[in-house]
């Protein structure tokens, strides 16, 4: 039995050897799939995606509801057979992998220009190759990254990272902290948000919590939240700048 | 995916990213890779005061808050180490001498390593928690250094290397950075005195290398030698197999080995292998069964080679023997006392006798005899063998030592010897013990430990803690008992007297209702509330009020203390109280679960002042059904607080015409008919002997035992007590059916009545119909005997042991018709009305006052598997507390009974080969009358034929000859007698 989060108690450090502030490794390239048309690649620690984005093309299904004068965001996840700890399939109408789904094409919805490409349709495929904790912040980071690189027109950045609390760990309920991006064996173990920003963390786009978690203590979590959104666009920032910087260099010479 | 990794800036410029990989085997016996992380960092301080670097470097949290310092800049220096020392003990140090560890004064100034502190945690989960709890403990000085996330302590384990070896080494490359670091500290500091590093360790091959590597070392053996007292400590240190095995070389094996736990896995899980919890006879100490759900009956497991080193209270796995093999139950008593008198404890081969000894063999051989003697068919029941242990549930066991076992009695002697100590519990076997203080010990009640039982090694073999002072005096006897009973009785810590509020007895019920107090509370200070409790309570939990309404009926009220307005989800008096659980009741004192101040008075609904309260108000008809309820918190005034005595003596008083005594009227009046519902309904009304001790009220020597008298008024508060628990289960289950905490007593197997229906059916041609409670309910009170009052009431008392026990669980983790109480034949039950005394009604407050809204409920009552846990812990501790109430009485009894010969009553309640139990009313003493106490000569059983179908023995000896028969009301001799070898007092019945 290895040691579980209570020892962030004892030492204010967490299971993985962080402390409360403190984002994983966070890595990050472009243009990874030569055949999509925009495309990235995400590694919050343990948890890595790909992402490939299609479009906008023509919608392709003619008769159904067309929604005008707007782009069609799809979105389509899929979770590797062994990118959790067991190796299992999940169905492709999963009820979790549709929630997840939704909410990234929601969340987009706030950023793209979808009314500069009426009629047409712009699909975001993320494969999750390797699950560990935060798995709909990193989609956003990677679907991010692979707008940008697919060129489709957006107001901003969605940069997104989860926080925990690790309420019921300390001896009293005021001394919980507020820990951010969650790995797998925390996100089992504590109430966690996902929270997905915009600007320099002032404007919210996407706020996820399943777990229960006392009101008082959001907050706390948010404005942590916030700061690791903040400190994730500077990192995605520097990716899209670097990848820019070596395609004109590609042009150039 | 390689060539998407690049090298990259790290996001934390201070960490070093590494990474840990493990297999991880599932309960299911799956295999899983896990994959984890792993941040190395340089801000994790030393801790010692003496240094300033980490200081600096030491980063805060969110609350911006930092940990202190814990190391003494100048800590204790010892022979070896006179400029002091910062000890780092190994995995084994801890797991052989935690005792040690936690003794006062010595072993501060402590690293806990790591890696250390999760070895522990893998071995034993009780010596993690007490190793955490050192490390909260202020005065020890215990520090937990995270070396695995340290960039300079960090060890990767290398490729053919065991895990324990990179363990190893990665104590000792912690040491060595420790001391490297200490000394560039303490020379930053420009001081001369640097204290040691000193790792514990008892491995000689990490002993060797850390020579080698230069760190400080020694054996904890060593260490010990060189502190004062130090025979004392030395005999808390857990005896490890390397001592022992050397003074034979070779041992020879007795017990047969366990199967490993994969094999035992298999077995269970394919069907051919049983789990289950063992349990040992109380009267037969080599008779022990195995409840398993594969057969309806317990397994039989008897003698010492089929028990194969299983302590009652073990997990074990068993195998099933062949049926020729199946034997009947134990009709006989067999002490471990009588038979294994002489044993010498130096004697550890055993290669004379064997494991089992030739008095064992003939005790159990006469058995079989026996056995066979009559027709068995039928008689045999499913007979099974130990082969493995899953959990061992060994705990600290109460005792004295064998005065046989020791050798020199020299106080003066330090020779070290192996002594056996007699454990309290009689299902425990004897442990054998070595210690240098030997003589000092005998005539003590003794604190012991079992360490380990192995193959060669007849008895269990555990080590001192500490002594608890003389045999029979009154502290000793009550500290064993509530140490036996594990009942947590040391004064509440300092956190928890934070917790209660500033204003001590002072606190008021705040004058204005404009009191954030008073929000969404109800005024109920002009109702006319009393109190009745037994006399002399001063904790009173609940309050009582009716009073009759225009249209007919009743309005009645049940104010309980409103303790959950004090005691808040989480804090450390909350902690306290829920690992505490429950008040427990000594004849001599109390054991709180809540400090007293809360208890005895702010909480405690005395008479005259204003109380918090948490009422729940019926309406009901004149006929005691429930028209509609209510449920709030509250403010009321007791008018009075009654004894049982002399509330029955108001109500009965016809010249007492006041509203107050009208309404006990009124409460009275419409219990005896709740009860008649209930009754109808089929709860069975119970019996346990229950005796009260009246103790001199200054020095609490008890003078005289009195049976428990029930009187109108005690059940008058009883049913208002089962209906406000009814109400509120009902209530919180509404508002939350996965997490409401209730109460359920499940109705128990036919088979468990089989004994006692079978003897009522042999013996007195009665039939006990168990199909349902009602029937339970009809056929016992249809067990009289007019020449035998006291006969149906001794039923009860054997129909109560047949029951199960009931428990708290959370509603979520059972099935509606599961919840039912049977006992009270109540679909739903919670306990909610003493939350002063009991930990479970106080979380039913918390989730009452949710449901009602009056607050949002707390995390931890919202989480099923927390509140499970709370479950399991109070289910102990409520049993536990039963336990330590009724060995305190029966040891008062004792005492009352001291010096004095008197013949009573007593009823024969079980018959063996060789003698017989009698219980006596008089005191709710049960004893055993063996058939060698009744010949003239010592130790020589008379002549005897024994019927074990018809429950008849009959006695022909030389001056005796008589037949004993089950239920047959007998004459006894009550003495006391102090026990030869031991000095201890014992009662001693003899048949008049
Ligand atoms: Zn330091």
């Amino acid at each position: 039995m290895p040691l579980d989060s209570s020892i962030y108690t004892l030492s204010g450090l967490r299971l993985d050897g962080r402390r409360w502030n403190e984002l994983r490794r966070l890595h990050a390239q472009m243009g990874t799939q030569a055949a999509a048309d925009g495309s990235a690649y995400v590694e919050m620690g343990n948890t890595k995606i790909i992402c490939t984005v299609d479009g906008p093309q023509e919608q392709r299904r003619t008769g159904m509801r067309d929604q005008g004068n707007e782009a069609k965001i799809e979105v389509e996840l899929g979770l590797a057979g062994f990118s959790g700890v067991d190796r299992k399939r999940r169905a492709r109408n999963d009820k979790r992998v549709q929630e997840l789904q939704h909410t990234i094409a929601t969340t987009f919805a706030t950023t793209l220009f979808t009314h500069l490409y009426p009629h047409s349709t712009i699909s975001i495929h993320l494969h999750v190759l390797s699950q560990d904790g935060s798995i709909l912040a990193a989609a956003l980071n990677a679907a991010t990254l692979a707008l940008i690189d697919a060129g489709i027109p957006m107001s901003d950045y969605i940069a997104a990272c989860t926080v925990g609390s690790t309420a019921g760990m300390s001896e009293k309920e005021e001394e919980s902290d507020p820990v951010l991006d969650v790995n797998g064996l925390e996100e089992n173990e504590l109430p966690f948000l996902t929270v997905g920003s915009t600007g320099d963390g002032d404007r919210v786009n996407c706020l996820v919590m399943e777990t229960k978690c006392q009101v008082a203590r959001l907050e706390g979590m948010l404005s942590v939240g916030l700061d690791g959104c903040r400190q994730i666009r500077g990192i995605l920032d520097g990716v899209v700048r670097a990848h820019g910087r070596k395609l004109l260099q590609g042009k150039v010479s | 995916m390689t060539s998407l990794k690049r090298p990259h800036a790290s996001t934390t410029p201070t960490t070093t990213l590494s990474s840990k990989t493990y297999l991880r085997t599932l309960k299911s016996g799956k295999v899983q890779k896990i994959v984890r992380e792993l941040y190395l960092r340089q801000d994790i301080p030393c801790s010692s005061q003496l240094c300033s670097a980490c200081l600096d470097l030491q980063p805060s949290g969110f609350h911006k808050k930092t940990a202190p310092f814990v190391l003494s800049p100048t800590p204790a220096g010892t022979k070896n180490y006179p400029q002091g020392h910062y000890l780092v003990p190994d995995t084994n140090a801890f797991l052989s001498a935690m005792d040690l560890f936690e003794s006062e004064g010595v072993f501060q100034d402590v690293v806990v390593l790591q890696t250390v502190l999760e070895e522990v945690k893998n071995r034993s989960l009780p010596l993690y928690n007490r190793l955490i709890a050192l490390t909260k403990n202020d005065g020890k000085r215990f520090y937990v250094f995270f070396n695995d996330f340290r960039l300079e302590t960090f060890v990767q384990r290398e490729a053919g290397e065991t895990i324990n070896d990179r363990n190893d080494r990665a104590v000792r490359q912690s040491c060595i950075w420790y001391a490297e670091h200490l000394q560039q500290a303490v020379s930053a500091r420009k001081s001369a005195r640097c204290p040691a590093v000193v790792m514990l360790s008892d491995d000689r091959d990490c002993l060797r290398k850390a020579k080698a590597e230069g760190v400080t070392c020694s054996t904890l053996e060593d260490y010990v030698f060189a502190l004062p007292d130090a025979d004392r400590l030395l005999d808390m240190v857990a005896s490890s197999k390397e001592n022992r095995v050397t003074k034979e070389g070779k041992a020879q094996l007795l017990y047969p080995d366990y199967l490993s736990m994969s094999a035992m896995l298999t077995g269970v899980k394919s069907g051919t292998l049983h789990q289950g919890n063992f349990n040992v006879s109380p009267y037969n100490y080599l008779e022990g069964t195995v409840h398993v759900p594969a057969f309806d009956r317990s397994l039989i497991i008897q003698g010492r080679e089929n028990s194969n080193r299983a302590v009652s209270g073990d997990i074990v796995v068993v195998e099933v023997l062949p049926k020729d093999q199946w034997k009947a139950p134990s009709s006989k008593v067999i002490e471990e006392e009588d038979v294994g008198k002489n044993e010498n404890p130096e004697n550890e081969d055993g290669a004379a006798e064997g494991i089992v000894t030739e008095q064992e063999r003939r005790a159990l051989q006469e058995e079989v005899k026996r056995v066979h003697g009559r027709s068995t068919e039928g008689q045999a029941q499913p007979t099974a063998k130990v082969v493995g242990i899953i959990k061992r549930n060994w705990r600290q066991y109460v005792g004295h030592i064998d005065k046989d076992s020791v050798r020199s009695r020299a106080k003066e002697s330090r020779a070290q010897q192996t002594v056996f100590l007699v454990p309290m519990d009689k299902k425990v076997p004897k442990i054998r013990v070595r210690t240098r203080q030997a003589a000092s010990l005998l005539g003590q009640r003794v604190l012991v430990t079992i360490d380990s039982w192995d193959r060669e090694s007849r008895y269990p073999v555990g080590h001192f803690i500490r002594s608890l002072g003389e045999l029979e005096t009154k502290g000793a006897e009550t500290e064993a008992l509530l140490l036996e009973w594990d009942v947590q009785y040391r004064p509440f810590p300092k956190t928890v007297l934070d917790c209660l509020p500033a204003e001590g007895h002072g606190w008021k019920v705040p004058a204005s209702t404009d009191d954030p107090g008073w929000q969404g509370r109800r005024d109920l200070r002009d109702l006319l509330v009393c109190s009745i409790d037994p006399p002399g309570c001063v904790d009173i939990d609940d309050a009582l009020h009716a009073k009759k309404l225009p249209n007919g009926n009743f309005e009645v009220g049940v104010h309980i203390a409103d303790v959950s307005h004090f005691v808040k989800p989480g804090n450390a008096m909350d902690k306290e109280a829920s690992l505490r659980g429950t008040t427990v009741y000594l004849v001599d004192k109390r054991i709180d679960m809540l400090p007293s101040l809360l208890g005895t008075d702010l909480c405690s609904l005395k008479p005259y002042v204003e109380r918090y309260a948490f009422s729940v108000i019926w309406e009901v008809d004149s006929n005691a059904d429930i028209v509609s309820s209510s449920f709030t918190k509250s403010v009321i005034r007791s008018r009075e607080a009654f004894a049982y005595e002399a509330a029955q003596l108001r109500i009965d008083d016809q010249s007492q015409q006041d509203d107050l005594t009208q309404g006990m009227r009124h409460l009275m009046m419409l219990s005896k008919k709740l009860r008649a519902k209930r009754m109808a309904a089929g709860a069975l009304n119970l019996a346990s002997p229950e005796v009260r001790v009246e103790t001199e009220s200054e020095t609490s020597d008890p003078v005289d035992v009195k049976t428990k008298q029930l009187l109108d008024t005690n059940q008058l508060v009883e049913e208002f007590m089962l209906l406000a628990n009814i109400s509120v289960a009902a209530k919180n289950y509404e508002a939350f059916p996965q997490v409401a905490l209730l109460r359920r007593h499940a109705a128990p197997p036919k088979t468990n009545f089989e004994e006692l229906s079978n003897q009522l059916k042999t013996k007195k041609g009665m039939e006990l119909k168990t199909d349902s409670s009602r029937a339970l309910a009809d056929s016992l009170d249809a067990c009289q005997d007019p020449a035998n009052p006291f006969f149906n009431t001794l039923v009860r008392i054997l129909a109560t042991r047949c029951m199960m026990s009931a428990e708290y669980f959370c509603s979520g983790t059972q099935s509606y018709p599961e919840f039912r109480h049977y006992g009270l034949a109540s679909e739903i039950y919670t306990h909610f009305t003493s939350p002063i005394r009991r930990y479970a009604d106080l979380e039913a407050h918390r989730q009452l006052a949710a449901a009602i809204d009056y607050e949002p409920l707390d995390a931890s009552l919202q989480s099923k598997s927390k509140l499970e846990g709370v479950c399991k812990n109070i289910n102990v501790r409520h049993r536990n507390a039963q336990m330590a109430g009724r060995a305190s009485v029966e040891y008062y009894v004792g005492q009352a009974l001291k010096g004095r010969v008197l013949e009573e009553e007593g009823f024969v309640m079980r018959i063996f080969s060789n003698g017989f139990v009698v219980f006596v009313p008089r005191f709710g003493i049960e004893g055993l009358i063996r058939l060698r106490e009744m010949s003239g000569e010592e130790g020589r059983e008379p002549e005897s034929v024994f019927n074990a179908e018809e429950y008849w023995l009959q006695i022909q000896g030389k001056e005796v000859e008589r037949k004993v028969e089950l239920f047959q009301k007998i004459k006894v001799r009550i003495s006391d007698e102090a026990e030869e070898g031991t000095g201890k007092r014992k009662i001693r019945l003899q048949l008049v």
